[in-house]
C-alpha cells in the first residue's frame, strides 16, 4: 500500500484579511463604544448630581476636612475677599464657602466638597495684584456655585466603575490602558468645559466688584511663562484646564463683548507674603 | 500621554518585526514541507500487515512560539466583544507544522520511510503578572517505521 501525504493548501487555516484591518476595526469600534457610554454617563452625572443637596456635601466634606486649625492672616485675608465676592455672586442662601491656606510651594488653587476652597502659597506667590487673586477666588466660587466638585465626583464614580469594568475583564494591561486612556480622555473633555464656564462666572464677578477687568488674567499670563519654560507641553486634550493662552483670549473677549475695562488700574495685594517671588 | 506613546511604540515594533519574523517562519516552513513530504506523517493506528518486520521507535518534536505585541494586544480588544481571534490563528498554524516538521526531520536522521500513529499536544504558556507572557507549544509525536 501506498502512503503519502497530499501537498496542503496555503491559508486554509488562517485568515486572509490583513491584522492591520483587523486592529483598526476593533480599536476603532471599541474606542468609540467607550467614548459614547463615558458621555452619556459624564451627561447623567451632570443632570443628576446637582440635585443632591448642598447640606448633603457640607456632611460628606465634614468626615475629611478638618477646620479647626486657627486661621492666619494669609486665611483670613483671602476669606474676606471670598466673602466679599460671594455676595457679588448672589450665592444661594445655604451655599457658603470656607477658604483654606496651605503653605507649601504647589502652585494650585482648587474647591473640593462642601464649599471647601483651597488655595497653596506657591499660587499665591504668583500673584501680581489683588485683581488677580480675586479672579482665582471667584474662579473657585464659580466651581462651587455651579456644583461642579459634586459632579465631578458623582462622575468619577461612574466612569471609574465602567473602566475597571472592562479592564478587569480584560487581561492585557495596554489594553486596560488603552481603554482608561480613552474614558479619561473623554472626561477631561467635560472639566475643561467646567474651567470655561468658571472662568466666565468669575470675571463677571470680578467686574462686578472692582468695576473693571484689569488684571484678571494677570494670573493666566504668569502661568504661561511657567509653562513656557517646559520642554514638553502636552497637547490640550491630555489636559484637567484648557491651555493658558486660550484662557487669556477667552477672558479678553469675553471682557470686549461686555465692553467691561481692561486698563483700568489694579488693587495690590494687601498682605506681605514670607517668601515673595 | 506617556502611556499612549509607549503603547503606540511596542504595537508598532510588534507589527514590523512580527510579520517579519512570520513572513520569514513561514518560507522555512514550506521549503522543509516540500523536503520532507517524502516522509509521509500518516495519523492510522493501525500498522498495516507489510510493516511487521519493519523496527518502529518513537519520534518527536516540540516548539513553543510566543505571541508578538500586536498580536497579543489586537486578541485582547477581541475578546471584548468577541469572534474569530485571526491574530492568533497564524501563530498556532506555525506552531503545528513547525512541530510536525521537526518530528519528521528525527525521523528521517534515523532514516524512517513513514510516521505512523502522529498525535498533538497543545499547550499554552502563560506567566508573569497579568499573563505577560504568552506562548504556545506544540509537541509532535508518533511511531517511525523505519524499513530493514
Amino acid at each position: 500500500m501506498q502512503y503519502s501525504n497530499p501537498e496542503i493548501p496555503e491559508g486554509i487555516n488562517t485568515t486572509k484579511e490583513h491584522p492591520l484591518k483587523e486592529f483598526a476595526i476593533l480599536s476603532g469600534g471599541i474606542i468609540g463604544i467607550i467614548v459614547l457610554v463615558v458621555l452619556s454617563l459624564s451627561l447623567l452625572a451632570e443632570m443628576l448630581a446637582p440635585r443632591i443637596p448642598f447640606s448633603m456635601e457640607q456632611e460628606l466634606a465634614a468626615r475629611f476636612i478638618d477646620k479647626t486649625e486657627i486661621e492666619s492672616s494669609e486665611e483670613i485675608y483671602i476669606q474676606s475677599l471670598a466673602d466679599t465676592l460671594g455676595r457679588q455672586m448672589t450665592l444661594p442662601e445655604d451655599m457658603s464657602v470656607t477658604l483654606h491656606y496651605v503653605d507649601d510651594n504647589v502652585q494650585n488653587a482648587f474647591a473640593t466638597l462642601g464649599g471647601h476652597i483651597y488655595i497653596h502659597r506657591g499660587l499665591l506667590e504668583l500673584m501680581p495684584n489683588e485683581n488677580a487673586l480675586s479672579m482665582v477666588i471667584a474662579h473657585e466660587i464659580a466651581h462651587v456655585q455651579h456644583r461642579h466638585p459634586v459632579i465631578a465626583m458623582g462622575r468619577g464614580v461612574v466612569i471609574g466603575l465602567f473602566l475597571a469594568a472592562i479592564t478587569g475583564m480584560n487581561g492585557d494591561r495596554f489594553v486596560g490602558g488603552l481603554v482608561n486612556n480613552a474614558g479619561v480622555i473623554t472626561v477631561l473633555g467635560f472639566s475643561r468645559e467646567q474651567e470655561r464656564e468658571a472662568d466666565q462666572t468669575a470675571l463677571a464677578a470680578v467686574e462686578k466688584h472692582y468695576g473693571h477687568v484689569s488684571g484678571a488674567s494677570d494670573l493666566f499670563k504668569a502661568m504661561l511663562q511657567l509653562e513656557e519654560s517646559q520642554i514638553l507641553q502636552a497637547p490640550q486634550f491630555f489636559n484637567t484646564h484648557p491651555l493658558s493662552t486660550e484662557r487669556i483670549a477667552i477672558i479678553e473677549q469675553y471682557a470686549a463683548e461686555n465692553s467691561w475695562s481692561i486698563d483700568a488700574k489694579t488693587t495690590p495685594l494687601s498682605i506681605s507674603l514670607e517668601n515673595p517671588l | 500621554m506617556i502611556e499612549l506613546i509607549i503603547i503606540m511604540a511596542l504595537l508598532l515594533i510588534g507589527y514590523v518585526v512580527g510579520t517579519h519574523l512570520e513572513k520569514s517562519h513561514y518560507h522555512s516552513i514550506k521549503e522543509r514541507e516540500t523536503e520532507l513530504n517524502n516522509i509521509p506523517a500518516i495519523a492510522s493506528k493501525v500498522l498495516p500487515a507489510e510493516f511487521d518486520t519493519c523496527e518502529t521507535t518513537l519520534v518527536a518534536g516540540n516548539v513553543v512560539i510566543s505571541v508578538d505585541y500586536f498580536k497579543k494586544f489586537v486578541a485582547g480588544l477581541r475578546i471584548i466583544v468577541g469572534g474569530r481571534v485571526s491574530t492568533f490563528e497564524t501563530l498556532i498554524d506555525r506552531a503545528r507544522r513547525e512541530a510536525i516538521l521537526r518530528m519528521k526531520e528525527e525521523a528521517r536522521q534515523l532514516g524512517a520511510d513513514y510516521v505512523f500513529n502522529i498525535k498533538m499536544e497543545t499547550s499554552s504558556i502563560s506567566k508573569g503578572q497579568k499573563n505577560a507572557i504568552g506562548s504556545v507549544e506544540v509537541l509532535a509525536y508518533g511511531t517511525a517505521i523505519i524499513r530493514k
